[in-house]
């Protein structure tokens, strides 16, 4: 039993960097194969299209650098909050990164037919990485009191 | 061909499509159109190619009967399961249906023995101005009044714009799906089908229909 709950523990340190990278992954093909449709219809801002399709890949970041918070000697005593708060903050980070490919994905198929809306468009893409930044920043928090962290 | 379709590559290489079927041109020629289609999966490429065989007024043929339309049809409500593709197959043949029987009736002819959902309805209540189906099809006394005054482009404006206006209603609830491929091809073909009204084109068309009509008719005898 002890040992299942240490393997909890670990997982829970690893699970927001492989969480928030399969939702960054899923969010940027979405966008990206929006972004190479949209090149067959623009005859310019090639570069803009492409560069929106990449927004959901900071949640991987997001996603690294809680697991280096969580980075510890695993005991029993940090097992249960690292794989409680590694699990949902990683499940928030796939969450909006594959939402946020599909408002990417729609912002691209906005802006190739009215480029003056580009800011606009791509907003509803930031108010979604605004709660990945959410979820992100109060993991680091609630994070540091877990038992053998550095900073608790 | 390939074997599923990336909605999110097909839906981003269509142009936009406007919210009025009144325009010049068509936002995409057809070639280019048939040329995005490419990236359709097998699955959805054949049911395109089902339901636009079945809708597409320029691939109907003439000695086709009622029973082997009926049949089609029949075949079709079977052979396809998704609830937006039924839909828009219904929808068509219920304005069929019910401008068919308007014209039958203006003309002092029997109601007709078409395809669809209110071939009954309409036999009942063949005397009602607009057949008791104005709440289902608010359209029907409009096109009626404009096939009373003779005016065969009122007549058509008022079906496409029925047409359209679902369409759009229906576009508006899908993004990047199967759904947003069929509507986008449901309406292009609407504002293909207005781009292209021509007066002298029809006329021609209309006596080139006739004289199958009258050859099929003649061999029959």
């Amino acid at each position: 039993m002890d040992s299942y709950i240490l393997l909890l523990g670990w997982a829970g340190v690893f699970l927001p960097t492989a969480l928030g990278a399969i939702g960054s992954i899923i969010g940027c093909g979405r966008a990206g194969q929006a972004a190479s449709g949209a090149l067959l219809d623009v005859d310019s801002g090639y570069g803009r299209l492409v560069g929106v399709s990449a927004l959901p890949s900071s949640q991987t970041i997001y996603g690294i650098v809680v697991t280096m918070q969580f980075n510890r000697t695993v005991s029993l005593d940090s097992a249960p909050g690292l794989f409680s708060i590694g699990l949902l903050v990683g499940l928030a980070l796939l969450f909006s990164a594959m939402v946020q490919g599909s408002c990417c994905a729609s912002a691209i198929n906005t802006t190739k037919s009215k480029p003056e809306v580009f800011g606009l468009a791509i907003a509803p893409a930031a108010i979604v990485e605004g709660f990945a930044v959410f979820a992100f920043i109060f993991a680091m928090i609630v994070g540091g009191n877990i038992p053998g962290s550095t900073a608790g | 061909m390939t074997a599923t379709t990336n909605y999110y590559s097909l839906v981003a290489s269509l142009p936009h499509m406007p919210r009025s079927f009144e325009i010049e041109r068509v936002p995409i020629s057809r070639i280019q159109l048939q040329q995005r289609l490419k990236l359709l999966g097998d699955r959805d490429k054949n049911i395109v190619e089902q339901v636009q065989s079945f809708l597409l007024w320029d691939r109907q043929l003439p000695e086709r009967t009622d029973d082997e339309v009926e049949m089609e049809y029949d075949r079709l409500m079977k052979s396809i399961s998704n609830s937006l593709v039924r839909d828009i197959i219904n929808h068509r043949m219920d304005i069929r249906t019910i401008t068919c029987a308007l014209r039958r009736r203006r003309l002092g002819l029997e109601p007709p023995t078409a395809v669809g959902q209110h071939t009954d309805h309409i036999r009942k209540n063949w005397q009602h101005p607009d057949f008791r189906l104005v709440r289902e099809h608010p359209w029907i006394p409009h096109v009626r009044e404009a096939l009373d005054s003779g005016e065969p482009l009122q007549v058509e404006r008022q079906l496409l714009s029925a047409t359209w206006n679902r369409w759009v209603q229906l576009a508006d609830r899908f993004y990047f799906s199967f759904e947003t491929v069929l509507l986008y091809l449901a309406r292009w073909e609407i504002v293909d089908r207005w781009t292209r009204l021509d007066e002298t084109a029809g006329r021609k068309k209309f006596d080139e229909l006739l004289t199958q009509t009258l050859n099929l008719e003649e061999n029959v005898v």
